[in-house]
């Protein structure tokens, strides 16, 4: 259901899928981990530090199980097309009826809406629950029979049970770095996934990254790589957490734009990872280094 | 005149003289006969008469008498006779005091007038008089100062005695010994002194003597090689200031004077004036601030420049208007804003105010923990390293100096911090000290074991020490029966092993790697580049001639220049250009970005080889030096190794010594081998305890044969002695390091940065954890200032006591265990931050408003609850408590407490009887209580009721002495968890000594501030008044030490923390109100009352 108007498109959630290919490196054997858990109808848990690729791995593990029957939309002038993806972002007022769906007032009925999760499981999309750990505690329980061999989804107000339909898969995103041990994910939950760990590129592959994200030279965005390995070194050392590759493009954009490469690294990352003047001061040395 | 005549009045005036002594009569007879020409008969029977008249007067006049008839026959020549009779009227009318004095006048007199002369006499007699008052220890005095008038007024003038005299006098008040010492040793100590400044001299000590009598004697006795020490024309200048002060002030101005005249001597004289001029500025206003000025001066020019030490002495003369503490404080260096001031005003960078973003600046480069230290420290380890201004590294920190002033501004001068430690962490990060023997280089083919083989071939069997000049050396190697081989104990010492000469192969392979690790830090680090490059060139231009050193050590100085860039600057003989050629060649090589350190090693041989070949001769016998023009080094043999310039004749001369190259500063020391070393043994101590895995004898065999490390410098003992003490160095270092690691301590806050103690150590294996040391500015409300880094606080862990005493106190009190527990229990945090269903609320929750039109169109009746709003927080709390553990926490609180209500069993004596009784039989039972036993049940009661909760709290204790030694015990960490080792702390708490709340409550507020929790609380527990020595200006005064316990908890207010004050002193309401202000605080009247109360208290303070 692709709007009329040009300025803008909008989906139903469910149908939203990529439909170019996304740029992505892998770093590790992430890609044939995924692949294989999606064979096998493994639930995956993505771990790994703020920016260094998650989400656009995601995306583009979506795009490549392009998947062959079920609510295809539309395809791009190639005629492909990636599987419908459906990203619920977690906070902590997060409740089940907002994953799974509730009643609306329609007149003077109601109405019964699906929620992100039950229209992900009923189409088979790949359901990514994004910062899993802010969410509720009695939110992760309701996955808890999705992501064993039972694949349902019980909707109590409704009193039906739903069968997750073959191309369902459920991801979900942890950031281990920043959360305190109250926020800590439950092993019942935990142990129904499997793990890929992130983390942040080597520097030639995140100056590959950075060069085609940002559109800097090789030479630039190697620096710019150079600039993250070392600031990295601070890590819990002042720092809470390193610098994320989406930082560096942003910098990277930025001295595209013709910022000099000095400032652009100041508002980037120095001012964006932390407020302590001793440890911005350390990391303005380190980049009065590296660029001149 | 008939001799008749005169016969027969001398046989008379003999004749009377004969009952007062001999001696009397040989004395007139003897003068008489020598001015027998000189005077008629009848003055001759006159002088007699007056002789005999002094001789009546008193008992021992007749003394008198015999010095004025001895006296005469000088006397009367040189005055004449009119003035003779004044002379000796002056004698009569002395005697008439006392026969002493005169018999000391005439005595002395045939000196004493021609220095003083005639017309002065007079005066010399008045101040005779005026320092007797008629007793016999005043007559001595003035005697004496009779006797010492030829000297004295030899030296000086007749208005300086004067004042001599008056400063005499008025010791005399205070003691004769003193006086009559200082009367003593004046002439001589005044004499040294310019006229001009005598009397100033002088006049200080009057006013000394006035006010600071005690001070007299050092001051005539140092005083005069003190004022030396200030420039000759401001010498008065600088007295009168003295003076000033002495006057105003009392006291402390001798010990002013020889500080400031200290200070002054350390400052180049030509400035004196200057200083003077502005202390002057002051001394109206406060003569103590002018003199604080002088003194602290010397520390002040060493910081800033002269010209600006004007707006130094401004600021604080400002100061000084708005508060007389505050200025003095201020020139005392003992405010914060005196600090600051010098701070702006300095271009100097220490070492101290950036180290901590160094220290991540090299962390961030090389990605290990690299602390930053001053190289003193490094050079205090013992270790072998000496030099305490060059950076340097060790494996594990990065040395650099303890300031920088090469320019006028602090920035400029961080950039030389900052290619200093980037040198430093090149080392690190480009793996100098990861050299392996063998592992190939990435460019150079390997000839480490060509060189090794012709090594061996060359040397006996036997260690190459074998010829040793140093006897010691030999000596030890004969102890050890037979030498066992020595195996390397590092890769980089069994590659210099393979070099006969030992240092020509260090030096040169430092030129290698330094080369390497610049070039590579050129490549890494663009924006360094340029103040890199600044350094280069600073460094160039501080290097010696190249003409004149010896042919080989010029070869190696051009090595250092190509290494540098600099190669403009070499010189080198003409004919021998080839070979400088091919050695540059070899460094050029290095240029290659896969360059390692296998490859400078490789170098090394390479340059190793053609600087043997080089003799070391005078640099005169060469004739051609040249420099390079560019064309022939574009041209440069790139290849790996192309020799082939054997065919070159060298020079003849006679050898000289080689001598290493003078040090590049910003590569600073480097000891590849030592720091191999120590890296080894710090691995195999990490992995297997804090033992040297090392033996002596392995150690002194490096020790012998490493250049990196010189004995000498290290201690003037021999050999063995100090490669004992060198081992004896390293293990400490090594378990110095071991230990940090145990306990790494979060990041520290600048004001408390902790230093570990010195360890009194013996070689016991459980030594208790090392004192941290914290420093700490104090609030001096008079000077409206903090004085910086006054305080330094001691933090160490309570020893361990039984665990027990927490579980027996808390049966003891059971029932109000379970009370506040259940009180607590209330307070768990809140599972859900959302509270819904509720009839009113903040906003409206949408499933509620749907279940209620569902039920509602469903016939039921639905709820109008359908609103939720925010739970407040979430319990996100951290406490500190803090205990005085001062000695008045000893008291029982029986005495503590009214003994009892007096007038309760006024009316009923049985009643009194039968409390009494059962209060001695409790007594009995029950040792009595004091203040701290339920200081100590509270906090058991506390532990029970903050773990039913959850909130994160710390318990710490304090007390000490002075400001230097303040005491902080470590009952319970915040990080820590409650464990037996704990509860075990609490049973050892006791009472100690003195209450410095201040530095104590900052302390504690440095250790809560690391805690991230919504609501911080400090908690002070104490049982009176803040008091310590030197809390306050003297022993009486409460003021200082109330206001800057009130400063700390103001502090912990505006860092966002809730301090409160508990005191069980019931007459606490006094200064609390003070204390306090704007501060929670409460007083427990009723101690016994503590335990209950604390708990209620922290429940209310928390919700
Ligand atoms: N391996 C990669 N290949 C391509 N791009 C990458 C890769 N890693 C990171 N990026 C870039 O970094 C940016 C940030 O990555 P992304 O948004 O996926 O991070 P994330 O791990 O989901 O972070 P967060 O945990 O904060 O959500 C991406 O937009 C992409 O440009
Ligand atoms: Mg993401």
């Amino acid at each position: 259901m692709t709007s009329s108007d040009s300025t803008y498109r909008q989906y139903a959630i469910e149908e939203y899928t990529i439909d170019y290919e996304p740029f992505y490196v892998p770093v590790k054997d992430e890609v044939e981990l995924f692949l294989s858990a999606y064979a096998q109808k493994i639930p995956v848990l993505l771990k790994g530090p703020t920016g260094c690729g998650k989400t656009r791995f995601v995306e583009y593990m979506a795009f490549k199980l392009g998947r062959p029957l079920g609510a295809v939309t539309k395809a791009n002038k190639n005629g492909e097309h990636g599987r419908a993806l459906i990203t619920v972002a977690c906070h902590e007022d997060l409740t089940a009826s907002d994953l799974v769906g509730r009643y609306l007032l329609e007149g003077d009925s109601t109405r019964w809406i699906d929620g992100p999760l039950t229209r992900a499981v009923k189409v088979g999309a790949v359901c990514y629950l994004d910062e899993i750990v802010e969410a509720r505690k009695d939110t992760t329980v309701l996955i808890h029979p999705l992501t064993d061999h039972r694949r349902i989804l019980p909707i109590e107000k409704l009193g039906q049970i739903v069968e997750a339909r073959d191309g369902f898969l459920l991801v979900i995103s942890y950031n281990p770095g920043y959360q305190s041990a109250l926020k800590d994910l439950k092993h019942s939950t935990r142990q129904r996934f499997m793990a890929i760990e992130f983390n942040y590129p080597t520097r030639d592959l995140e100056t590959n990254i950075i060069a085609h994200e940002a559109g800097v030279s090789d030479a630039v965005a190697a620096d710019l790589a150079k600039l993250g390995e070392k600031v990295r070194h601070l890590k819990e050392h002042g720092l809470a957490e390193g610098v994320s590759t989406r930082l560096l493009i942003y910098a990277g954009r930025l001295i595209h734009e013709g910022i000099p490469a000095r400032r652009a690294c100041q508002v980037s990352v120095v001012w964006a990872l932390t407020d302590d003047g001793d440890v911005q001061r350390s990391i303005e040395e380190v980049v009065t280094s590296i660029f001149e | 005149m008939s001799s008749s005549e005169r016969a027969k009045i001398l046989a008379k005036y003999e004749k009377l003289l004969t009952p007062y002594s001999t001696s009397l009569v040989a004395e007139f007879h003897r003068s008489a006969s020598a001015i027998a020409d000189l005077v008629s008969d009848q003055e001759l029977s006159q002088w007699a008469e007056e002789g005999l008249d002094l001789a009546r007067q008193s008992w021992r006049s007749w003394e008198a008498a015999g010095e004025y008839f001895r006296a005469t026959p000088q006397m009367l020549p040189m005055l004449g006779l009119e003035r003779y009779r004044r002379w000796a009227r002056y004698g009569r009318e002395l005697a008439e005091l006392s026969s002493a004095l005169a018999a000391s006048y005439f005595r002395t007199s045939s000196k004493t007038v021609p220095a003083a002369t005639f017309e002065r006499l007079g005066d010399l007699v008045e101040l005779g008089r005026l320092l007797y008052k008629g007793t016999w220890r005043s007559a001595s005095l003035a005697v004496q100062f009779f006797d010492s008038s030829p000297q004295l007024f030899a030296e000086m003038s007749i208005d300086d005695v004067r004042v001599l005299v008056r400063f005499v006098d008025a010791l005399c008040d205070r003691s004769y010994d003193l006086a009559s010492h200082c009367l003593s040793i004046a002439p001589h100590v005044l004499k040294p002194l310019g006229d001009e400044d005598r009397s100033t001299f002088l006049q200080f000590a009057e006013s000394l003597a006035a006010t600071g009598w005690a001070d007299a004697r050092s001051y005539l006795e140092k005083g005069p090689a003190l004022l030396a020490h200030v420039q000759q024309k401001q010498r008065v200048r600088f007295l009168e200031l003295a003076s000033e002060l002495s006057r105003r002030e009392g006291r402390q101005a001798f010990g002013f004077f020889s500080d400031a005249a200290r200070a002054l001597s350390t400052i180049d004289p030509d400035s004196h004036g200057l200083l003077l001029s502005l202390s002057e500025e002051l001394v109206e206003r406060s003569p103590i601030a002018a003199m604080e000025f002088l003194k602290t001066a010397a520390t002040i020019v060493e910081r800033i420049p002269l010209d600006t030490i004007a707006d130094w002495h401004d600021e604080g003369s400002r100061l000084l208007d708005a508060s007389i503490d505050g200025g003095e404080a201020y020139f005392r260096l003992e405010s914060s804003r005196g600090e600051d001031m010098l701070e702006s005003l300095s271009s100097r960078l220490d070492l101290s105010r950036v180290s901590d973003i160094l220290r991540m600046y090299g962390k961030a480069l090389t990605g290990c923990e690299v602390a930053v230290h001053s190289s003193e420290a490094l050079a205090e380890k013992g270790i072998g390293w000496v030099e305490t201004e060059s950076p340097s590294t060790e494996g594990t920190a990065i040395f650099l100096p303890p300031w920088i002033e090469e320019y006028s501004d602090k920035e400029r001068n961080f950039t030389v911090y900052k290619v200093y430690c980037t040198h430093q962490a090149g080392h690190l990060e480009f793996g100098t000290f990861e050299f392996e023997f063998e592992t190939e280089g990435a460019i150079f083919t390997n000839r480490r074991n060509e060189f090794a083989e012709a090594r061996r071939a060359a040397a006996p069997p036997a260690p190459a020490q074998a010829e040793a000049t140093d006897t010691e050396a030999a000596d030890i190697l004969e102890a050890d029966e037979q030498p066992t081989e020595h195996v390397p104990i590092t890769d980089m010492e069994r590659f210099f092993d393979i070099l006969p000469d030992r240092k020509l192969a260090s030096d040169l392979f430092a030129i290698a790697e330094d080369a390497r690790i610049d070039l590579l830090i050129d490549r890494e680090y663009a924006g360094i580049r340029r103040s890199y490059t600044d350094r280069q060139t600073i460094e160039l231009a501080k290097r010696p001639s190249i003409d004149k050193l010896p042919l080989k050590q010029a070869f190696v100085e051009n090595l250092v220049r190509v290494s540098l860039g600099g190669y403009d600057t070499m010189l080198w003989p003409e004919a021998l250009h080839p070979i400088m050629h091919e050695a540059i060649g070899v460094i050029e090589m290095l240029r290659q970005p896969q360059a390692n350190v296998e490859d400078a090693a490789e170098a090394t041989l390479r340059l190793y080889e053609l600087a043997t070949g080089i003799p070391n001769i005078a640099p005169e016998i060469m004739e051609d030096w040249e420099e390079f023009d560019s064309d022939s080094l574009q041209s440069l043999p790139m290849s790996a190794d192309s020799l082939g310039n054997s065919d070159i004749d060298m020079p003849q001369g006679e050898q000289m010594p080689y001598e290493s190259p003078s040090p590049v500063d910003f590569r600073g020391d480097f000891k590849p081998e030592t720091v191999q070393m120590l890296m080894k043994l710090r691995k195999q101590s990490q992995e297997e305890g804090p033992v040297s895995p090392i033996s002596p004898e392995q150690l002194k065999q490096m020790l012998e044969k490493s250049v990196e490390i010189s004995i000498d410098d290290m201690a003037e003992a021999n050999l063995t002695q100090s490669s004992d003490l060198f081992l004896t160095n390293l293990i400490k270092e090594l378990n110095q390091q071991a230990q940090d690691k145990d306990d790494k301590k979060p990041a520290p806050l600048k004001d408390g940065q902790p230093v570990t103690g010195d360890s009194t150590g013996d070689d016991e294996r459980e030594l208790p954890p090392e004192p941290k040391y914290f420093f700490y500015d104090e609030w001096d409300f008079r000077a409206g200032d903090y004085r910086p880094r006054w305080c330094r606080v001691v933090e160490s862990a309570i020893a361990d006591g039984a665990p027990q005493y927490f579980e027996q106190t808390l049966s003891k009190y059971s029932s109000l265990v379970h009370e506040t527990q259940r009180q607590f229990e209330l307070l768990r945090p809140e599972m859900f931050r959302k509270i819904k269903r509720l009839l009113d609320g903040d906003e409206i929750d949408f499933d509620a408003v749907t279940d209620y039109a569902v039920e509602r169109r469903s016939g039921h009746t639905p709820t109008d609850k359908v609103y939720y709003r925010r739970n407040k927080v979430e319990r996100d709390v951290a406490v500190t408590f803090l205990l005085d553990m001062s000695a008045s926490t000893d008291e029982e609180i029986a005495k503590h407490e009214k003994r009892y209500q007096q007038d309760d069993f006024d009316d009923d004596p049985r009643r009194y009887f039968s409390w009494w009784m059962a209060r001695r039989a409790q007594e009995l039972l029950t040792p009595p209580k004091r203040i701290i036993d339920l200081e100590k049940e509270s906090i058991v009661l506390l532990i029970k009721a903050l773990e039913t909760i959850g909130d994160r709290y710390g318990i710490y204790g304090f007390s000490g002495y002075g400001r230097d030694n303040v005491e902080f015990y470590v009952i319970k960490d915040l990080e820590e968890v409650l464990s037996d080792k704990v509860k075990g702390r609490i049973d050892k708490i006791a009472p100690v000594r003195s209450t410095r709340m201040g530095p104590a409550i900052r302390h504690a507020i440095y250790k809560l501030d690391q805690q991230d929790a919504k609501v911080r609380i400090l908690f002070l527990v104490s049982d009176g008044r803040p008091q310590d020595h030197g809390y306050g200006r003297d022993r009486t005064e409460k003021e200082y030490a109330i206001h800057d316990t009130h400063m700390a908890l103001l502090e912990a207010k505006r860092k966002g923390m809730v301090p409160f004050c508990l005191t069980v002193d019931r007459y606490g309401h006094d200064y609390l109100k003070q204390m306090c202000a704007d501060i929670g605080y409460e007083v427990v009247p009723d101690i016994e009352s503590l335990p209950s109360r604390i708990t209620t208290l922290y429940r209310q303070l928390t919700t």
